[in-house]
């Protein structure tokens, strides 16, 4: 039997999370909206409307091209895709054509080990990216077709890489990266059941080896990463069955079905539409001056794979650390302000970052930035432990009383007495209690039963209610029983 | 002389004297055309003709009563109560039925918007409603702007010249150039996209003035070419011209491609004649260029010896008064306008008609009830008359991914080239140095109706002379130079550089004034006599 190679190119639309609409001011999300309530003359297209470009949508694109690694052009212009639709109110679509605002660039995709492979990096290459208006939606309601032109106008970049994904893993990966990028830089909500990060997926298959490309098909209608993976999954055993069987892939459009998890045809794809592209005379080009695109790119980030790169570099964070704290900008904000007002070691915040600080924000669902609990109090909380000052357990009660009251870890510990106590006398006085208390464990512990002693402890440290130095209770027990 | 027959900038005097007012102009004008204007054009007049259609003029398609005597009230209720009204008050002014005005019908002569009640005003309408404008109606054009000559509207009976009932009043601002020779509104908003104010201003002698692209607004203009539509003004005079000028033109937050350019004081320095002005006349504006229609070789025919006459006469007089008159500038590219404009208003206007597919409003076709494709296809075969349907044809065609690079994309290039005539001759260190070139707005006066509509590209050829500004985008301006043997007008065109339109008025009030004694100038058009 051949072996196959798996052949996957992901065409995505993204809405960028402008306030207002790409070509008029309405609002741009509607997903909370009834139908046709964020409309007006220009974006449901009656005559004599005229586009006038929203600066925001150039600008986020803008950012999104730059963290693509994608060249920007400081001419660009938009052009009109001519066809019908019911949910076309123009009866084209205002897209960017051949001079589209970027071109180029990459994402390179760091794919974790697994069964039998160790890690790798893929390198994803992308062969479009431009910015266009959304069309509306139609539906089907008994025996009518309702269209609803809230979406009209909403600003999409329409991103396309090229056929480099090799796994239905990798285009899951890509899709999970491309949502952090997104959100990380704050273009977009990226929210694929919200329609805000869509995808089809272009599938082919070819014998390992070989360097041609055969006939695709395209599978659309996927809302989620779960779905494109087992899409593409189930297109690929598709396409092997057929080729086994001796027949012919053909370049068919592909329905996912998620309730019944199977690919439908939609349509066969014969000759290329023609979409008469022309220039927009209604708009004037793009023209990113060198200011603009300064001004743009001073807004964007270091990348969330260079900062997980750089917190393995710099503070020798293990991998599985680095990419959970960078999972979400403010969260990786967040670890490295804790760690610049904590100076002590940067995997010790980690850990209470992954354990306590996590649980926390998903328990709340809030992000790091909303937190009262600041880095600063983080901080604070870890050198009183590290001092001795608290035991560990103290800490971490303290993250929930500080993140409970605002009040900072200091005073919590004043008002409520919680430092610990080392005073000799004091501890000296419980640990005879206990033992006077307890003369068979004394006489087992003499009999040679060591191990009784963190049982001594642990009754000490109940009675002082965990505020006893163990250390040294320790230390006075064994003077005691020796 | 009736209100309705003064000219607007003396109309306003006269209101702020006291000595009239806007309800009075505004019932002058309803006399008017209740007096020449004969029925509305509607889709399908009955019957077909009547014999009284005949002498009458048939500019009107939604003649706005009520709403024009409201605004008339309110301009005297501000005059009364000592507000200033605005420069325009109590102006009536008629609007080509290819704007949007809120809450009337919004028609673009065709039967697929003829059930289009607008719910937003254009901004060049606006624009005169804040001055103070009285708005009469909305008047008659080829559909969709689509012709020389108002015939193809759907609404019949087309409007008629003025000057002549027998003959067409040019088109496609024809309703507009109409109703103002006929003195129903000394003023009206027209668009032009190869010559569409220009051309029927010379048919009905008034003056019409297609501004620089980018000048006026085109927010609520329905679209046909969108990189040439201009929306300029057609009145009686210069001055009147210049005074709605100054009301519509300057940026609009509205409209991305409306010029970012101070709005100059047109009326100040109407009066400070020619002087020093360098003016030119080019060859290649005193002779038609068009393929032989049997062997596609291009043949020429020289204009008129009457117009050229016309034009002669206007530069001798302007050179009298201390223009500079420079002969020989060659405009070489000026006999490709027409075959570039065929490619480049096609593609636009196929795609701009896109919109029109009886799904949100407009013309649904009654019998497809549950067939998309097939409802797409009878509401546009039912509703579009035959000139949309030539040029989507045409536009669909040169577009196509094939010929798109032998057609649309030449014409591009040609359009550069006209551009670069331009350029060339109004260089200010250049050889020619020009402030305008002055030609024949058109090679023929007003053609009898039915004489060319059917022969599509003869018409458009009578566009090729003010075709070339549209490309370019500089302003023209058409104004009456005379009568021809046949008793129609002559119009005589400046073409400036861009943003000159305060030159190109100055130069035609300075023609105006040492003409003003002239015969012709006394002579009323034939409904009026
Ligand atoms: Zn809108």
């Amino acid at each position: 039997m051949t072996d196959y190679e798996v052949i996957i190119g992901l065409e995505t639309h993204i809405q960028l999370n402008t306030v207002t609409k790409i070509f008029c001011s309405c609002k741009a999300d509607s997903w909370f909206d009834p139908p046709n309530t964020n409309i007006c003359p220009v974006c449901t297209g009656l005559p004599g409307v005229l586009p006038v470009l929203n600066k925001s949508a150039v600008e986020k694109g803008a950012l999104l091209a730059a963290a693509m690694h994608a060249q920007l052009r400081p001419l660009s212009f938009f052009d009109r895709k001519n066809y019908f639709y019911p949910d076309l109110p123009k009866g084209y679509q205002i897209s960017q054509y051949d001079q589209s605002l970027a071109f180029g660039g990459y994402l390179d995709l760091p794919m974790p080990a697994s069964a039998g492979r160790p890690a790798y990096v893929r390198h994803v290459g992308i062969i479009k990216l431009h910015l266009e208006e959304d069309a509306g939606k139609t539906k089907n309601v008994g025996g009518e077709r309702w269209t609803d032109f809230n979406r009209c106008g909403v600003p999409l970049v329409e991103m396309v890489t090229g056929p480099d994904l090799r796994s239905a893993d990798e285009a899951a990966q890509y899709l999970i990266r491309l949502r952090q990028l997104l959100r990380w830089i704050g273009v977009s909500e990226a929210d694929m059941e919200r329609g805000q990060l869509r995808c089809d997926a272009n599938v082919s298959i070819r014998p390992v080896g070989a360097t041609y490309l055969n006939p695709k098909t395209e599978i659309k209608n996927v809302n989620s990463i779960e779905s494109v993976r087992d899409a593409i999954l189930k297109e690929v055993e598709r396409q092997i069955r057929e080729v086994e069987a001796g027949h012919k892939i053909e370049a068919w459009t592909l329905e996912w079905d998620e309730d019944k998890q199977v690919l439908r045809k939609m349509r066969s794809k014969e000759t290329e539409a023609d979409y008469r592209y022309f220039r927009e005379p209604d708009l004037l080009p793009i023209r990113l001056t060198e200011e603009w695109k300064a001004e743009i790119l001073s807004a964007l980030p270091e990348l969330p794979l260079e900062r997980r790169q750089r917190f393995m570099d710099a503070y020798e964070l293990p991998e599985y650390d680095a990419e959970i704290l960078t999972s979400e900008r403010r969260l990786s904000d967040y670890f490295e302000q804790a760690v610049l007002a904590y100076r002590g070691d940067p995997k010790r915040v980690s850990n209470w970052l992954m354990n306590e600080i996590l649980r926390m924000l998903n328990e709340r669902g809030l992000t790091a930035d909303a937190l009262r609990l600041t880095p600063t109090y983080l901080a604070d909380i870890l050198r009183l432990v590290d001092s001795g000052q608290i035991n560990t357990s103290t800490g971490k009660s303290l993250v929930e009383k500080v993140e409970a009251t605002g009040k900072s870890p200091q005073q919590i510990v004043a008002e409520e007495g919680l430092a610990k106590v080392s005073d000799d006398a004091a501890i000296r006085a419980v640990c005879q209690e206990v033992l006077s208390e307890s003369p068979k464990e004394v006489e087992a512990y003499r009999a040679g039963k060591q191990t009784l002693m963190g049982w001594f402890v642990g009754q000490v440290m109940k009675k002082m209610r965990g505020k006893a130095d163990p250390t040294l209770a320790r230390q006075i027990l064994e003077e005691l029983l020796s | 002389m009736e209100l309705c027959d003064t000219p607007a900038y003396e109309l306003a005097v006269l209101l702020r004297q006291k000595r009239t007012t806007a309800t009075e102009i505004l019932n002058s004008c309803l006399a008017r055309i209740e007096a020449v204007d004969g029925r509305p054009g509607t889709l399908e007049p009955q019957p077909a003709t009547l014999p009284e259609d005949a002498g009458k003029v048939h500019a009107f398609i939604t003649l706005m009563k009520t709403h024009a005597m409201q605004q008339a009230q309110a301009v005297d209720e501000k005059l009364a109560a000592g507000e200033d009204p605005g420069p325009l008050a109590g102006i009536p002014v008629t609007i080509k039925d290819i704007f949007c005005v809120r809450g009337a019908p919004a028609t673009a002569a065709s039967r697929i918007l003829a059930n289009f009640v607008a719910p937003y005003t254009a901004t060049p309408v606006t624009r005169l409603e804040q001055a103070g404008a009285v708005v009469l109606g909305k008047v008659n054009l080829d559909e969709f702007t689509y012709g020389s000559s108002n015939e193809s509207s759907a609404f019949q009976p087309s409007t008629r010249n003025p000057w002549n009932p027998e003959r067409v009043p040019g088109g496609s601002s024809g309703g507009s150039t109409a109703s103002v020779a006929a003195g129903e509104a000394p003023l009206s908003l027209g668009t032009d996209t190869a010559g569409s104010i220009r051309q029927p201003a010379a048919f009905c002698g008034v003056v019409g003035l297609k501004p620089t692209y980018g000048r006026v607004s085109r927010y609520g203009l329905i679209a046909f070419a969108s990189s040439l539509d201009c929306p300029g003004p057609v009145a009686r005079n210069v001055t009147d011209a210049a005074l709605m000028l100054q009301a519509i033109a300057g940026p609009d937050p509205q409209d991305a491609t409306a010029a970012n350019v101070p709005v100059p004081d047109y009326l100040a320095v109407l009066d400070e004649g020619v002087r020093g002005l360098r003016i030119g006349l080019s060859p290649d504006y005193f002779r038609i260029t068009y393929p032989n229609p049997e062997t596609g070789e291009m043949e020429e025919q020289p204009v008129p010896e009457e117009m050229t006459a016309a034009v002669r006469r206007a530069a001798k007089l302007l050179a009298e008064m201390g223009a500079e008159i420079v002969e020989d500038v060659p405009m070489p590219n000026t006999r490709y306008g027409i075959p570039a404009y065929f490619v480049i208003s096609r593609v636009e206007a196929a795609s701009n008609l896109h919109r029109y597919d009886g799904v949100k409003y407009g013309y649904r076709t009654p019998d497809a009830q549950n067939d998309l494709r097939l409802m797409y296809r009878r509401s546009r075969g039912q509703g579009f008359g035959p000139q949309p349907k030539l040029r989507i044809l045409m536009g669909m065609y040169v577009s196509a991914a094939q010929y798109s690079a032998q057609y649309y994309n030449r014409a591009l290039k040609v359009r550069s080239l006209i551009r670069r005539d331009f350029d060339q001759v109004f260089d200010r260190s250049g050889r020619y140095r020009l402030d305008a070139l002055l030609t024949p707005t058109t090679p023929t006066t007003a053609f009898p109706m039915a004489a060319v509509y059917g022969n599509s590209v003869m018409m458009q050829y009578a566009d090729q002379l003010t075709v070339p500004a549209n490309h370019a985008g500089v302003p023209g301006l058409s104004f009456p130079g005379g009568l021809a043997a046949d008793g129609m007008p002559i119009g005589l065109q400046l073409l400036g550089p861009d943003f000159s339109e305060a030159t190109l008025l100055r130069i035609a009030r300075s023609y105006e004034l040492a003409t003003e004694s002239d015969a012709w100038r006394k002579v009323k058009p034939k409904v009026l006599r």
